[in-house]
Formats: structure tokens, sequence, C-alpha cells
């Protein structure tokens, strides 16, 4: 679906992308993860044709982006970044205009029912709430029946609601056997949605694979949280030689291996020892994230 | 080029345009406010007698002569002053700007062939005085060659140098026609582009089949059936309220076609160069607010002063307005070409300007 070798964007001495390499097969959703200004939109907007490469290597399709641009265009669907219909049509009305630009489009009401719009059909786009308009501008995106979907970070400045709302609809996507190229900075819905999951820094792709191989690879394991632990619980876990550290009253202990849990909860068993609660919290990819950069993800957007 | 595209946009246009209100305004409310109000102030210029206050002292028949005369000429009409009036007390009461006094012995000495005064009191800051003492002038010289038993050797027939007679309006209305269609396309096109790139409808159009060729024609298709909507709401109020004389013939249809294009690429031309919303219409502003007031469209460019003449001369809008009135109003056919021609061409250069440089990608 996607061939990208050793893509390159420059803006006079900017590097925004700086050599990445991408291969995307059919039905996937595949995730391009990373803070804003790392890369993700130059790079998705050069697989859309809206901006030129400097150098490298883009097919989409089968097809040359820059040779192939009249083909491609027929057989994708894009939700670009901050979308916005026209404000003065109706919901129906703004996925009538798309569809017309098509040869092959899917009838409206499918659209419509799609992504539950069914009550707002007459409402104007520009009196619509932001998670409604998000789900309108899937709706265009689906209107030519395309191959592969580009959603540029669909649920941003989405209240928590509406963006598992738009989860869902990727969702379906997916069951309907749709390729879809997801950006975002949310480490959760990459986690979540997708078969693989890119992350990007500073225009390059720092991990690549999918969201099980990364944080097998580059995540820290999983860490056994002991909450409210007292003095005798942390002389126990040091002098058993593990892994730990102190935060907030609680000890975070590395699980290095299948024999950590039980000997940790051992330890945990002496009568000195008192603590109010224990949990297993797996690797995130915002682990991993922090542990390639040194930044946590909304401190690297800073 | 793919005519299905541009009809896709067309439609679209044509459910959102009228949804907008500001729209509403400048296509209908503008035009037709600017009518009313130089309508109001001069639909009865020129056409109405100017008051003359007469007090008359003389009691015979010379002075009655006389004051049918002035009667007769249809320029002044006759207010009389009581002869007991104290006449300066009663001018500054009133504010009288024209007065006669007719001299008690002004019959006797007609009659007796001794020189009669009229006293003509007029106020020469306001410009109707000369309307005033034309007419009394023009009567007292007839009267003086009749009792001489003169006879008239010249006598002037008065013609005009239309066909048909035309008041204010039928000047105005043309421009006003004009100048609507130039704000309406200039700021609609200007204010769309503009807007469609901040909030990234281009982006989303330029991932689609449709080119921006398509879509820009579709804009001019449809400002120019929004100039020729202008058009027929400024004239059918103009004729309903005002009972104005005009004609629609081929140049004026073609001058629309060629005008509305014109201004349609300006805006796109604006909107290209100055790429920041609030920027883009402040610089449409700054374009078309002289070509309101230089293009003659409010008065005559000959009432101007020469070098502001010569402003008026590279303003698309002059020849737009010239070009409507030659041919909506003088019925001057080679006048109407000629404007026709020069819009025409600018509107050529500005229709491949804006094609060429319109582009919906970023970079």
């Amino acid at each position: 679906m996607i061939e990208v070798r050793d893509l390159v964007k420059r803006y006079d001495d900017l590097v925004a992308v700086n050599g990445i390499d991408l291969d995307v097969s059919a039905g996937e959703v595949y995730s391009i993860l990373g803070p804003n200004g790392a890369g993700k939109t130059t790079s998705v907007e050069i697989m859309e044709g809206l901006r030129k490469k400097t150098s490298g290597e883009v097919r989409i399709l089968g097809h040359d982006i820059e040779k192939g641009q009249r083909e491609i265009r027929k057989r994708i669907g894009v939700l670009p970044q901050s979308f916005n219909a026209f404000d003065y049509l109706t919901v129906k009305e703004n996925i009538e205009y798309f569809g017309g630009l098509f040869d092959k489009r899917i009838a409206t009401e499918e659209l419509i029912g799609a992504v539950q719009l069914q009550d707002k059909r007459d409402a104007w786009f520009t009196n619509l709430s932001g998670g409604l308009k998000q789900r309108v501008g899937v709706a265009i995106a689906m209107v030519n029946d395309p191959d592969l979907i580009f959603l540029d970070e669909p649920t941003t400045g989405l209240d928590p609601k509406a963006r598992r709302e738009v989860w869902e609809i990727i969702r379906k996507l997916k069951s309907q056997n749709k390729t879809v190229i997801l950006t975002t900075h949310y480490m959760e819905e990459a986690e979540v949605l997708s078969d693989h999951v890119a992350i990007m820094n500073e225009g390059r792709f720092i991990a690549l694979g999918t969201p099980r191989q990364i944080i097998d690879k580059h995540g820290s394991g999983s860490t056994c949280v002991v909450k409210g632990a007292n003095a005798a619980a942390a002389d126990a876990v040091r002098s058993a030689g593990m892994m730990y550290e102190a935060s907030n009253g609680d000890l975070l202990v590395r699980m290095e291996n299948k024999g950590s849990l039980p000997k940790l909860i051992g330890l945990l068993s002496a009568s000195e020892v008192t603590y109010d609660e224990v949990l297993i919290k797996g690797s995130t990819l915002e682990d991993v994230f922090l542990k390639l950069t040194g930044k946590k993800l909304a401190e690297a957007e800073q | 080029m793919r005519p299905k595209h541009v009809m896709v946009d067309l439609k679209g246009q044509a459910r959102s345009f009228f949804r907008i209100k500001s729209n509403l305004f400048w296509v209908f409310a503008f035009p037709l406010l600017l009518i009313i109000i130089f309508g109001a102030i001069f639909s009865n210029m020129g056409s109405e007698a100017v008051t003359l206050n007469v007090q008359n002292l003389d009691e015979g028949t010379g002075s009655q002569q006389l004051l049918t005369a002035l009667n007769g000429t249809g320029m002044v009409k006759l207010k009389f002053i009581s002869p007991a009036t104290n006449l300066d007390q009663h001018i500054k009461d009133n504010s009288l700007a024209h007065v006669m006094v007719i001299p008690a012995n002004y019959s006797s000495n007609l009659a007796s062939n001794v020189t009669a005064p009229v006293e003509l009191r007029l106020d020469e800051t306001v410009s109707t005085s000369g309307t005033v003492f034309n007419a009394v002038n023009g009567v007292v010289n007839a009267i003086n060659l009749q009792m001489a038993g003169g006879e008239q050797h010249i006598v002037i027939e008065m013609g005009s140098i239309v066909q048909k007679r035309f008041s204010f309006l039928d000047f105005f209305v043309p421009g006003i026609i004009g100048l609507t269609i130039m704000t309406t396309c200039v700021f609609n096109v200007q204010g769309t582009i503009s807007r469609f790139r901040t909030n990234g409808i281009f982006r989303k159009l330029a991932t689609t089949p449709m080119t921006p060729f398509e879509w820009l024609l579709s804009r001019i298709l449809w400002h120019l059936f929004i100039s020729f909507l202008t058009m027929a709401v400024i004239m059918g109020f103009g004729m309903l309220i005002f009972g104005m004389n005009m004609s629609v013939n081929l140049p004026v249809v073609l001058m629309i076609v060629a005008g509305s294009a014109m201004f349609s690429a300006l805006g796109m031309i604006v909107a290209r160069f100055v790429k920041n919303e609030e920027t883009a219409s402040m610089a449409a502003n700054a374009i078309t607010f002289p070509m309101m007031f230089l293009s003659g469209t409010f008065f005559q460019l000959e009432m101007m002063p020469s070098y502001l003449q010569q402003v008026a001369a590279v303003l698309p809008l002059t020849y737009m307005s010239q070009g409507l009135r030659d041919a909506m109003v003088y019925d001057n056919q080679a006048g109407a070409y000629f404007n026709l021609a020069v819009v025409a061409v600018i509107g050529v250069i500005f229709v491949i300007v804006a094609v060429l440089i319109t582009k919906w990608e970023e970079e």
C-alpha cells in the first residue's frame, strides 16, 4: 500500500523529515506517533500529495507519488489536520459535495449511518461540535470507498467521549479491511488502535513495529507498584537485591524475570511489612518514548 | 477539465451563498441603500420651480402682465408678500433668498414711457439665484422688445444632449451596478479563498480529483450569476420606485460578463499575494475604495481635477461604469464597445494570472 524510502523534507535550514522508511500493508492500521513538530504531518502530507518531498522515494498504491497523483487521488481518502468542511452546507450536503467529485462513491445515507450522524443530517456544519465535525470529516474521507485512508490527528482537541467515538469508527474501518494511516500524539490511542506503530521524534523514526514489539524491545518490562509501603517494605526489597524506585510513598519494583513476582509477594508477607495495595503495571509506549528520548511526550512538545 | 466538478461546486455555492447574511447585505441591501439615499437627494433636482417672493406695490395692469409672463415660464413659483409688510424684516424673519419688488408707479411709468425699474434682491450664495435672474431677465427683455415693436430675429431652440429625458439617477444607476459587482466579486472571492486557505478546505480539496482551475471557473461562473442578479435587482428597483429609463442590450450583457470575471479574478490575485486573512481584506479595501470614488460612480469624471482624471483612466471600474452608462443610458454603441474591449482585455489578463498563481498545496 505504501512504500517510503529515505524520505527527506527540508525547509531552508530546517529538516522536518530526516530520512524515514515506511512499509504499510493492506488492511492494517498504522500509526505515526510523536509530539507536535516531530514531522508526522509533514510526512503524511507528502504521502497525500499535499507537499512536495525534497528527496527520497514514495510509492502509494503502487504509483509514484508525483507521477501517479491523478490515480492516487481517486483511491485515497484524507482527513486533513484541523479539518473543516463548508460551514453553511449541511452534513448531508457536504458529503454530497465531496462525493460528487469522485466517480466511485458510497451512498450519502450509508456514510451518515456509518458515522452515526442521522440526527444531524440537516444541521449546518458550522453549528456542529468538534467531535461531530471530525465524524463528518471521516465520512467525507470514506466517500469514494478508498483503499487507503489517512487520518491526520483525528482526535486532537476532542473531549474523551468524542475521542472514543472516533476510535470506534476507526475500528469499524479496520473491520472493513481498510488500510488506515493514523497520526496522533496520544500514546494510548496508538497503542489501542494500531497494528503497527512508528514513533517519530525530530524528523526521524526512533522505533518501529507492533506496539508489543516496541514495548518488548525498548520497554523496561513490568513494574509492581506497592502503594503506601512502609520503611520495612523498602528495607526488605533492598536487602533481597531487587531493583526498585521509591515515589510518593509507593515502591516501584522492576519485574526482571518470572521469579520476581513470587519473590516480592514473599517479602511483602513478612509481619513487619505494611502496605495499602499492590498492582502490576506493564510498560507503555509512553515509557518507551521517555526511554528513547529522555523526555516525556508532553515535554517534547514544549 | 471535468464539467461535473464545476457543477458540483456551483451547486454547493448555490446552496450556501444566501445562508450567509452578509452576502444578502452586499448583493441586495447595499446597492438599494445607495439608490434610496441618492435617489431621494437627487430625484427632484432641476425639475422643481424656484420660489420667487413678490411684493407688488403697483395696482395697474402692467405689473399683472409681468407676473403672468413670469408664471408662464414655469421656472419660478410666485409667492406674494402683502404690500403693507416691512420687507427687510420679512426677509430676515423668513430667510428669503429671492425677492422681487414691483414699485407703486410701475404701470403708470410704463404707460408714460418712463423707465420702470423692478427691484430684484437675490442671495448669491444660493445656487438657484441664477435661475431666478434668468427667468426675470428673460421676461423683462421680451416685454421691452414687444413694447419697442421689435421682432425676434434670433430664437433659441432647446434640445438635450441625450435623446430621452434623463435624471441624475439614470446617470447614477449604471455606476452603482458596476460598483456593486466590483465589491461583491472582489470581496467574496478574496474572502472565500483566504478563509478556505486558513480553515483547511483547500487542503481537503487538494486531495480530491477536482483541480484548482475547475474550482476557479466555478467561482467565476457563480459570481457572474450574482452580478446579473444584482443588476436585475438594482434596475427593477430603480424603475419601480424612481421611474428610471434604461435599456439592457448586448453590450450591457457582455460588460457584466467581462466585468464580473475581471473583478472575481482580481479577488483571486489579492488573496494569493496577501495570505493573512485580515490583511487580505484590508488589501481588497485598499484596491476597491479609491475605485469607488474615482471611477465616476457618484459624479462625472469631468468634475474632477485633471490629475485625478488621469488616475481614473487606469482604474478598471472607470471603464465598466462608463461602458454600462454608454450602453444603458446614452445609447452610445461605439463608446460602449470601446469600454467593453478595455474591460475584456484587463479581464482576460487578470483571469490568466489568477489561474496561474492559485495553488491549493502549501509550500
